[in-house]
């Protein structure tokens, strides 16, 4: 599974980090930093889920 | 049901006036989504109350602007970032996000702890406090203290020009007096901070107004007006709306001993539980935006220089978003509410305030035969008692 942020759409709300660190990581300003089609280990593929799910701004999604 | 309840139910009462009344807002909310996502109920106003609807205006600043010059405060210029758009905006974002960042708050976290406990010590061993006026106000006023490098001392100060002008004469003046004092708070306020910048100019630290005063964005600095109406609105957007929160939060849980016990026997749910009470609360229950030209959305025509009213409360409680909304569910999965709005003016405090939230979360009852008073504007009790 590759999972990727627009950057667009990322207004810093930080909830993928907040719920899922190991997946979604952030920069000093607070905005998502993980670019496109970044590689998400089978045992955190659920939490990627989460992460993606509660991004009040639809701004990560799975690659296809 | 209340009267309140009855009244709407029976569509007597029109929900654009009662949404203002925040004593029990959900049930307006749920009458004004049931009527549709956008309305336009009069010429020159529209609601738009839908969550995907909300999400879709506020991520669209050049038609639905924040610069209509709203919030009049006795400001006498536009406050920095919130009355700003694009593209100007993006640079004043640039240097006040890294201030409040996710991580740079975790920091703060022992601070923050230090000086909400300075409170409850001053009140531990009574029993009981009046938790609106010795805790939920005079708390995020000192958090900024810190954030600024001010002393202790200054408190009074703060809480003096905050309610000088949000509440000016605290509801008992006639409109001209109120007016009056408003706009004379608010040159004490620019004269303050004038006075403060000097002195970090000569001796500075690495508080945010140090940083402010050498910070360069693309090779230039902010200007003395600009840190001094960044300033301003953090006296209004970082001080009181922590305190509504914090009021209407453990109304909330002091009404709900079930979810109070679950955070008790269970603090590790406090995160989920506090984005779970600003969906339900949310205590900024609208923001407001222009209309930039003619248009239509989402079926509602707008004309240029229509107010806008971004219903962050209701878009809180829309079924197409949150199943069972009306449950306050500390499990609930995905909670993407809009407590701090959306888009590019996401609440520039959210980080901060989330863990000022988190730290205050503490066991407590109502005391007993307490009708709760909650204020209009932004949701608040004011006249919140605990006991213990």
């Amino acid at each position: 599974m590759k999972v990727s942020v627009d950057n667009d759409l990322c207004t810093g709300h930080a909830r993928c980090w907040s719920l899922a660190p190991e997946v979604f990581t952030i920069d000093d300003d607070g905005y998502s930093n993980i670019g496109t089609g970044k590689d998400v280990p089978p045992e955190l593929e659920e939490k990627a889920h989460l992460g993606i799910r509660s991004c009040p701004e639809r701004a990560l999604s799975i690659d296809d | 049901m209340s009267s309140m309840d009855a009244e709407n139910s029976a569509g007597t009462v029109d929900p654009f006036e009662s949404m203002w009344e925040m004593s029990n807002p959900q049930p307006v909310y749920k009458q004004i989504l049931e009527m549709g996502p956008v309305q336009c109920p009069a010429e020159g106003v529209a609601f738009v109350a839908g969550r995907a609807e909300l999400e879709a205006a506020m991520k669209k600043p050049d038609l639905f602007s924040s610069e209509g010059g709203f919030l009049d405060l006795g400001n006498i210029r536009p406050l920095i970032p919130l009355s700003v758009d694009p593209p100007k905006h993006v640079k004043y974002r640039k240097i006040l996000d890294p201030l409040f960042a996710p991580k740079r708050m975790d920091a703060l976290e022992g601070d923050i702890a230090a000086r909400f406990n300075h409170f409850v010590d001053t009140f531990a061993d009574r029993g009981e406090c009046h938790f609106t006026n010795e805790l939920a106000t005079p708390f995020p006023s000192a958090i900024f203290l810190g954030l600024m490098g001010l002393p202790w001392e200054e408190l009074d100060t703060f809480l003096r020009f905050k309610d000088g002008i949000i509440r000016p004469g605290g509801g008992l003046l006639e409109e001209d007096e109120r007016k009056r004092l408003q706009n004379q708070t608010a040159l004490e306020i620019y004269d303050y901070f004038n006075g403060i910048l000097d002195d970090k100019e000569k001796d500075p630290q690495e508080d945010i107004l140090s940083l402010f005063l050498r910070t360069e964005v693309d090779g230039v600095r902010l200007t003395r007006e600009e840190i001094l109406d960044i300033c301003f609105l953090f006296l209004i957007a970082g001080l009181d709306t922590v305190t509504d929160s914090l009021t209407c939060m453990y109304a909330f849980l002091g009404t709900h001993p079930e979810h109070r016990r679950r955070i008790a026997n269970d603090p590790s749910v406090i995160p989920a539980a506090v984005e779970e009470m600003l969906r339900w609360e949310s205590p900024v229950p609208v923001v407001p935006r222009m209309a930039n030209t003619d248009g239509e959305f989402e079926g509602c025509p707008i004309a240029a220089g229509s107010f806008v009213v971004m219903m962050l409360g209701a878009a809180n409680v829309d079924p197409k978003e949150f199943a069972d909304a009306h449950d306050v569910d500390f499990d609930r999965e995905p909670n993407r509410h809009v407590a701090f709005g959306a888009g590019v003016h996401r609440c520039l405090g959210s980080h901060l305030a989330r863990r000022e939230l988190r730290v205050a979360l503490r066991e407590y009852e109502l005391k007993p035969g307490i009708e709760l008073h909650y204020a209009g504007g932004l949701r608040s009790v004011e006249n919140l008692e605990l006991v213990w």
